[in-house]
């Protein structure tokens, strides 16, 4: 094989590949599959751009390389050498200005559209190292929120409602992006920006924070989740449930959970209404302990499908699939189900949970999303950590505190 | 076997190499896998000149002829004297005044003898390239040129911009605004007529700018050593009267400039209206409606926005709750004018349910007025 062949072979292998990396099938991220009006009001404007900008581009290549085959030095002469000619030059002004000038004035109204705040929920999103937080409150698309409901990873919101996202962050910059909903906005702290969601059908829309924002931001991704009206409404009660109605039983291993909950966990993490023996309540005080000045709030830990980041999944592989192929009709029902989809009424555990992701996150957090949260190098932040650390707990109470976590649901 | 140039180059790599391996066995952590880092990568590009060196000799000196160690160029004695000694001793020099003085004397210092060094070296190796002075001339700007037209470009930027803003700082505002216009008129004027052809001398350009330059650097000379102007700072309130005045109201301190605060006005939770009646309310950025409660996130950095519709100067007072340990937070605005607004911002560390004061705006002296904040 001559080097000219080889080098033609290896051109040619490269530019199929980049070709056929636009094919993936699986792709929850893809921006050209708009779910939502604003999503697709972008489409509307991307489409035709890309259109255009394709139609040039390929006109450009070609007579670049109709010159480069037709023209190639073959020793002929050199040939009249000409300067100016005004004709084409203003031809080649005024095309372009007027293609400009019609993909401008789109643009232009789809920015002022997308900045248009009117929406029918507001949900708070605060992002920091290396997961969102959300929190709901007042009424969303007709559904009222008497308490403030506090989740993280997985926006839960409804169909056809315009959900307006008020996004800021606790510590660096992050952004804020579910592709098939809209684009994206930057968590800035100190700032809140705003940026609307509407999904048009029940089902799950993935996102990734898309600005570094140090070691573990490949792993800090999330979801928006849309449920028609009656679903999020059994949502919203299910989230503002009492604590009582789901406490452990006395004597049971979720109640040895319970404490042990209390003692190593809730320092940091949130069970709202959960009280100590003499009935005080337990408040985390995660400005203590962590840089953010945040972790999860555990209160209905049962109900998202990922964990920590929404990077692990509670779900195991099959439940998930079922989950995120399910037509948009049985959606809601499965997902208000969770990991006990799929589960007899008198069996004793899920059997859609994913145990062991849960467990070993419970060992040792650390070592599946790395955090910098060895005591060694806390000196810089008064010993608090960017994530969970590692709390040494042993096989019990770590069969404790799953035994107690299934349990808040 | 090692021809003229490349004798610099190996020494660096060698140099570098050695360096790198000093400093990775002394240094450890970050800092010294950093700077072993650095080290190498130095080593690796030296050993990269060396080895162009090496291959082209230094030239194009045919290696086989005889006698050539004796007749090739860079055999030759330097031509001329070179002033780079003296400045690179000038540097030295300001390393030990900078010792004993400022540090910035130093590193500069440091700076210049760095640059003398590498002047120096470059010049007498080109000035041995070959026979032809022009050549050796343009050899050495080939070399060092493209360093130095951007560190000198730089330089002369700073310059500019940093006598500029001394006399800007030293002049006052109203003279500040007439300097702004006249020299950026001067400007356009001045291009205007080099690029209409009126002007065509490149000498009358470039002497114009350097009469310009030199007389900006006089006059931002004089205007550092007479200092900058006093500036009067917003007025504020200090942190031992703070509590009680947020607490208690009062028309001290009033903001003249409050609602010239506008940075972060487009990014607020809320905007909160003292009505003139005497009422407070929330609008909050997204819902449709008045609000009499605001909801936001712990421990993020936050802020809100008021504005006094009332007819006396008032202001607003955020009370951020009593955490244990900790006395209540409190914060406000400065006494706003009526029609005018003013920015608050603050952060709350945990729960509304663990402080044992309430968490609410309000405004000191008006009963009633108050709006609830729910940490959740
Ligand atoms: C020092 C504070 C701290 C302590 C103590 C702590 N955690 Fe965490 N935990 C965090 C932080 C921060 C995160 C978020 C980590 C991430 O996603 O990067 C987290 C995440 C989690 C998550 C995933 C939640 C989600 O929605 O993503 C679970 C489950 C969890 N922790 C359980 C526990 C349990 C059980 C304990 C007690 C054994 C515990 N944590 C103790 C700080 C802590
Ligand atoms: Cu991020």
């Amino acid at each position: 094989m001559t080097f000219l062949t080889r080098r033609r072979l290896a051109g040619s292998a490269v530019a199929a590949a980049t070709v056929l990396a636009g094919c993936a099938k699986d792709a929850p991220q893809d921006t050209f599959k708009p779910k939502g009006s604003n999503a697709r009001t972008i489409d509307d404007l991307q489409r035709p751009l890309f259109y255009v900008a394709g139609a040039v581009g390929l006109i450009v290549f070609a007579a670049i390389g109709y010159s480069i085959l037709r023209y190639k030095d073959r020793g002929q002469d050199m040939p009249k050498q000409t300067h100016g000619k005004t004709w084409l030059e203003v031809l080649l002004t005024v095309i372009p200005a007027l293609i400009l000038v019609g993909v401008g004035i789109p643009t232009v109204a789809a920015v002022f559209e997308l900045a248009d705040q009117k929406s029918e929920c507001v949900v708070n999103v605060t992002g920091q190292q290396w997961w969102w937080e959300y929190d709901y409150s007042g009424t969303c698309g007709g559904v009222e929120i008497t308490e403030p409901i506090v989740t993280s990873g997985e926006l839960v919101i409804p169909t056809n409602t315009s959900v307006l996202l008020r996004i800021t962050s606790r510590d660096v910059i992050h952004s804020y992006w579910i592709p098939a909903l809209n684009g994206k906005r930057d968590a800035v702290p100190g700032r809140l920006q705003t940026l609307r969601l509407e999904a048009d059908e029940p089902g799950i829309y993935v996102g990734q924070c898309t600005e570094f924002c140090g070691l573990s931001h490949a792993r800090m991704r999330q979801a928006a989740v849309a449920l028609n009206p009656a679903d999020f409404q059994a949502w919203v009660d299910n989230q503002l449930e009492a604590y009582a109605d789901n406490a452990p039983e006395a004597d049971t291993l979720a109640a040895k959970g319970e404490s042990t909950f209390i003692a190593s966990c809730s320092r940091c993490h949130q069970v709202n209404e959960l009280v100590k023996k003499d009935g005080t309540p337990v408040l985390a005080e995660p400005d203590l302990w962590v840089v953010s000045g945040a972790a999860p709030n555990l209160t209905n830990l049962m109900t998202r499908t990922a964990i920590g980041g929404w990077t692990f999944d509670l779900l195991t592989e099959d439940c998930r699939e079922q989950l995120w192929n399910a037509s948009p009709e049985e959606f809601g029902s499965l997902y208000l189900q969770g990991v006990w989809m799929n589960t007899d009424a008198d069996a004793d555990k899920p059997v859609c949970f994913d145990e062991a992701t849960l467990r070993d996150w419970l060992r040792d957090a650390p070592a599946m999303k790395p955090n910098y949260s060895d005591p060694a190098k806390l000196d810089s932040t008064g010993g608090r950590t960017r994530g969970m650390p590692n709390l040494h707990l042993n096989e019990t109470q770590i069969d404790e505190l799953i035994a107690y976590l299934l349990e808040r649901k | 076997m090692f021809t003229t140039g490349s004798k610099m180059f190996v020494g660096a790599t060698v140099l570098s190499v050695v360096a790198a391996i000093v400093f990775a066995a002394a240094t450890g952590g970050a800092v010294g896998l950093m700077s072993t880092v650095g080290l190498v990568t130095a080593a690796v590009i030296f050993t990269f000149l060396a080895g162009i060196n090496l291959f082209t000799r230094d030239g194009n000196t045919p290696s086989m002829e005889q006698g050539i160690e004796h007749t090739a160029a860079a055999a030759q004695p330097p031509v001329g004297r070179s002033m780079w000694p003296l400045i690179a001793a000038l540097g030295v020099g300001g390393l030990a005044v900078g010792a004993v003085s400022k540090p910035v004397v130093f590193k500069v210092s440091l700076f210049v003898l760095f640059a003398a060094i590498v002047e120096w070296m470059v010049q007498s190796w080109s000035e041995r390239a070959s026979a032809d002075i022009r050549y050796n001339a343009n050899l050495r700007n080939r070399m060092l040129n493209g360093i130095e037209f951007p560190i000198l470009g730089t330089i002369g930027a700073g310059g500019v911009i940093y006598a500029f803003s001394r006399v800007m700082l030293a002049a006052n505002p109203d003279a500040g605004r007439w300097i702004f216009i006249f020299i950026g008129a001067a400007i356009i004027a001045g291009a205007f007529l080099f690029a209409s052809g009126r002007v065509s001398s490149k000498r009358t350009v470039a002497g114009v700018c350097a009469i310009s330059a030199v007389v900006l650097l006089g006059v931002g000379v004089a205007s550092a050593l007479q200092g900058q102007r006093t500036v009067h700072p917003h007025p504020t309130v200090d942190d031992a009267s703070q509590k009680a005045l947020c607490l208690e109201g009062g028309e001290e301190e009033v903001d003249e400039r409050a609602s010239q605060d506008v940075s972060l006005k487009s990014n607020v939770v809320a905007n909160i209206y003292l009505r003139e009646g005497g009422e407070l309310v929330a609008v909050i950025n997204g819902y449709p409606d008045e609000a009499h409660e605001i909801t936001v996130p712990r421990n993020a950095h936050i802020g809100v926005i008021f504005h006094n519709d009332s007819d006396e100067p008032e202001r607003l007072t955020g009370r951020f709750g009593s955490f244990p340990d900790k006395p209540e937070a409190v914060s406000c605005t400065t006494a706003v004018h009526p029609g005018k607004s003013a920015y608050l911002g603050f952060q709350i560390p945990k729960t509304n349910l663990a402080s044992s004061t309430p968490l609410e705006f309000i405004v000191p002296g008006l009963d009633g007025a108050s709006i609830p904040i729910v940490v959740p």
